[in-house]
């Protein structure tokens, strides 16, 4: 049980780096072993990665933003810029 | 009137023009990556554009000195730029943070899905729009840690990139970006349970029959 409760430990500590695709091969491969029979430490980590989707998800749409675009070619054109 | 004497009509000779056409044609299309990148760091919509602009005037200039390579090369020059057109615009100094244990920023994660979990809104991702929380959230945080979680976890660049286009060493990258992460973990739990959100949650685990009975 004790041996069990730090061996997920382990694999938790290295949740950020493993869900960023940051690991050492073989570090990585004894993580992935672990979660394929631990749901506990499984669940962390997809919450984290649903956390990490959200964030990716609320970034804000690209905007056309034509009056920048504007602004920005005549500041360019003042400086010297040929177009 | 010297500008003229110094710089004869052959400047605007056909490979200046070219070089105008290049930088045109490679920067103008992450006009609104820089632009999303200037508004993170601002948060105000003028003080933005006027970066931007800063951004691309300077890009301009030292285009000469950009070596082309791929489009997103292009997008983390002009980020960098950005970066620091709003670093000489507040005279922000790159000022050192203390540096978090890697790994305790990753024990937090667990913590914070297990305060999630017994809250009842382990399933916040999955079933609220938290699109505008974390977008309030993100905007709360403090520049240093706003700017690596926006690059990495918004723009998708890798720490590697994030320790270029920032100046900074790798170890700094990932213990800002964790705990920039923890700190929205944080907000963003805050927020599921302002909203109510954990009335929703599923009944306490019930009593056994067995238990009721000796109550009663």
């Amino acid at each position: 049980m004790d041996s069990r409760r730090s061996e997920c430990e382990a694999i938790v500590r290295r949740l950020w780096p493993f869900v960023d695709d940051k690991l050492p091969d073989s570090d990585r491969e004894q993580v992935t072993r672990h979660l394929e029979q631990c749901a506990d430490c499984l669940s962390h980590f997809d919450f984290a990665r649903a956390f990490l989707d959200a964030v990716h998800a609320a970034r804000p749409a690209d905007e056309h933003d034509e009056a920048l675009h504007a602004r920005v070619l005549a500041a360019l054109t003042d400086q010297g810029m040929t177009i | 009137m010297l500008e003229a004497t110094r710089q004869p009509r052959q400047s605007t000779s056909e490979s200046v023009r070219e070089r105008d056409r290049e930088f045109t044609a490679a920067a103008l299309p992450w006009l609104p990556n820089v632009k999303r990148f200037a508004l993170s760091l601002t948060r105000n919509e003028s003080d933005a554009d006027d970066i931007v602009q800063e951004t691309y005037l300077r890009a301009h200039r030292y285009w000469g000195s950009f070596k082309e390579g791929t489009d997103s090369d292009c997008r983390k020059w002009l980020l960098t730029i950005c970066r620091n057109a709003f670093n000489t615009a507040v005279q922000r100094e790159g000022k050192s943070v203390a540096v978090d244990d890697d790994e305790l920023e990753s024990l937090a994660a667990a913590r914070a899905h297990n305060a999630a979990r017994s809250a009842g809104v382990d399933d916040m991702y999955a079933r609220l729009d938290l699109g505008p929380a974390i977008q309030n959230a993100i905007a709360q945080l403090d520049p240093n840690f706003r700017e690596v979680v926006v690059l990495s976890d918004v723009e998708g660049f890798s720490y590697e990139e994030i320790a270029e286009t920032l100046g900074v060493p790798l170890g700094t990258v990932r213990s800002r970006l964790f705990r920039a992460r923890r700190h929205l973990q944080e907000s963003l739990l805050v927020y599921a349970l302002d909203a109510g959100f954990d009335r929703v949650k599923p009944a306490p685990k019930l009593r056994s029959p067995a238990k009721e009975t000796n109550d009663g």
